[in-house]
């Protein structure tokens, strides 16, 4: 292997990493939080139309009920972050990545 | 005149019988009628002695004039059946269970009904083609005003719905960089076109009471009856609604001058404190009387039906 071969391999590896270090540290965590915040806002939406699930009466859930068989991913995953959410700071803190 | 024509009013004070008799009166003259009973109580049945139900029915022996009975219970178990439907064709089989429990409970929660009963009524606007008049005999007071806000409220909650998801969407969409698919995209989202199309039937329910509908109120002549359409008047009036005109009903028959035994003087008592009454909704209501119907003795039905129309000062 002559140098110019081994000098373009390390670029290549060096790259690879950087790529990969800043989409760990830079990148992928603002996807995340995003995503979180994403996710938030579809809480807050799914509250507005199913606060009966949880003994609050709505005047629309009538018509939010025939919502509910388009949102059968969203329905699920909400019933489980509800449940499962110890409290705000602990969902908040999950995106940081001490 | 306005395509649609509601009278309101106290519970118990003739409102069947007013609109009945201007139904009536409206067919007379030509018009295609339609008298839509929303009292969940139905009593137009009696008045016109023939069964009506949920579809149009045409009145025997009179031309023109049909006559519908609302039923929310109907409408209410046609929606469920068809979130179910729905529901069986996209949910999966894990998840039915849980759904149809969700389901099951919007359907019973106490707005439901009014809900029901609110698409129907939009459903009979809607509809309303092959009628050059409808007229709408609501329940008492409360839920009628009751079922006239809820355009304006309605549309306010969808609206919030509708940007919540917008926004939670379009964070996704900001969330998928580069080769990632957006977990849920804002194109064809089933859930956005729903509101979107609840959203238009609110407004097309708002407009339509707004610039097409003519609303009277049915009185009697004592306190209660008066101070409740006071009322009516004034919540009318916060949700944009005026009151065309106020329909005195069950005004008490004077004696003739030259009769004084006890049921006269009573009557003649009687006739003395309405007309205080009367006097009050003429000077004090911004809406004009436009009909003193006096108490009949029998039921108001048949050819009764056709005196009290006459003495009805509504235009046509």
């Amino acid at each position: 292997m002559d140098l110019a071969e081994r000098i373009d391999h390390f670029r290549r590896v060096a790259e690879e990493w950087l790529r990969g270090l800043y989409h760990g540290m830079v990148s992928h965590p603002a996807y995340e939080k995003i995503e979180h915040e994403a996710e938030d806002q579809e809480d807050t939406f799914m509250l507005a139309c199913f606060p009966d699930a949880f003994g609050i009466p709505s005047p629309v859930s009538y018509y939010t009920a025939e919502l509910l068989p388009y949102l059968e991913d969203e329905f699920e995953a909400w019933e489980r972050r509800m449940w499962n959410r110890g409290s705000l700071l602990e969902r908040k803190g999950e995106q940081y990545h001490f | 005149m306005e395509r649609f024509v509601f009278f309101g009013g106290k519970g118990g004070v003739g409102k069947t019988t007013m609109s009945s008799a201007y139904g009536q009166k409206c067919a007379r003259s030509g018009l295609e009628t339609l008298v839509v009973s929303t009292d969940p109580a139905h009593s137009t049945a009696d008045v016109f002695d023939q069964e009506f139900d949920d579809e149009p029915r045409s009145v025997e022996g009179i031309e023109n004039l049909s006559v519908m009975e609302i039923d929310p219970d109907e409408e209410l178990e046609r929606h469920l059946m068809e979130t179910k439907r729905a529901m069986g064709d996209q949910v999966s089989p894990a998840m039915v269970n849980e759904i149809d429990r969700q389901i099951e409970m919007a359907h019973q929660t106490p707005g439901a009904y009014e809900a029901a009963l609110f698409d129907r009524f939009i459903d009979v606007m809607r509809d309303a083609d092959p009628y050059e008049r409808v007229v709408f005999d609501t329940s008492p007071t409360g839920g009628t005003l009751r079922l006239l806000s809820l355009p304006e409220f309605l549309e306010g909650w969808i609206d919030r719905l509708l940007h919540k998801r917008k926004q939670s969407i379009e964070l996704y969409e900001r969330a998928a960089i580069g080769n990632r698919e957006p977990r849920r995209m804002m194109d064809g989202d089933p859930i956005i076109a729903r509101l979107q199309e609840r959203k238009e039937m609110f407004e097309f329910a708002k407009e339509t009471l707004r610039d097409e509908a003519a609303f009277y109120l049915v009185v009697n002549p004592d306190e209660l009856s008066i101070r409740e359409t006071r009322r009516a008047i004034d919540s009318l009036a916060d949700h944009g609604l005026s009151v065309r005109g106020l329909a005195v009903n069950k005004l008490t028959p004077e004696p003739d001058d030259d009769e004084d035994g006890r049921g006269a003087r009573y009557l003649r008592d009687r006739v003395a404190t309405e007309r205080e009454r009367l006097d009050e909704l003429h000077e004090t209501f911004d809406p004009p009387v436009v009909a003193e119907v006096e108490t009949r003795v029998r039921e108001v039905k048949g050819s009764l039906l056709a005196a009290v129309a006459d003495e009805l000062d509504v235009a046509v």
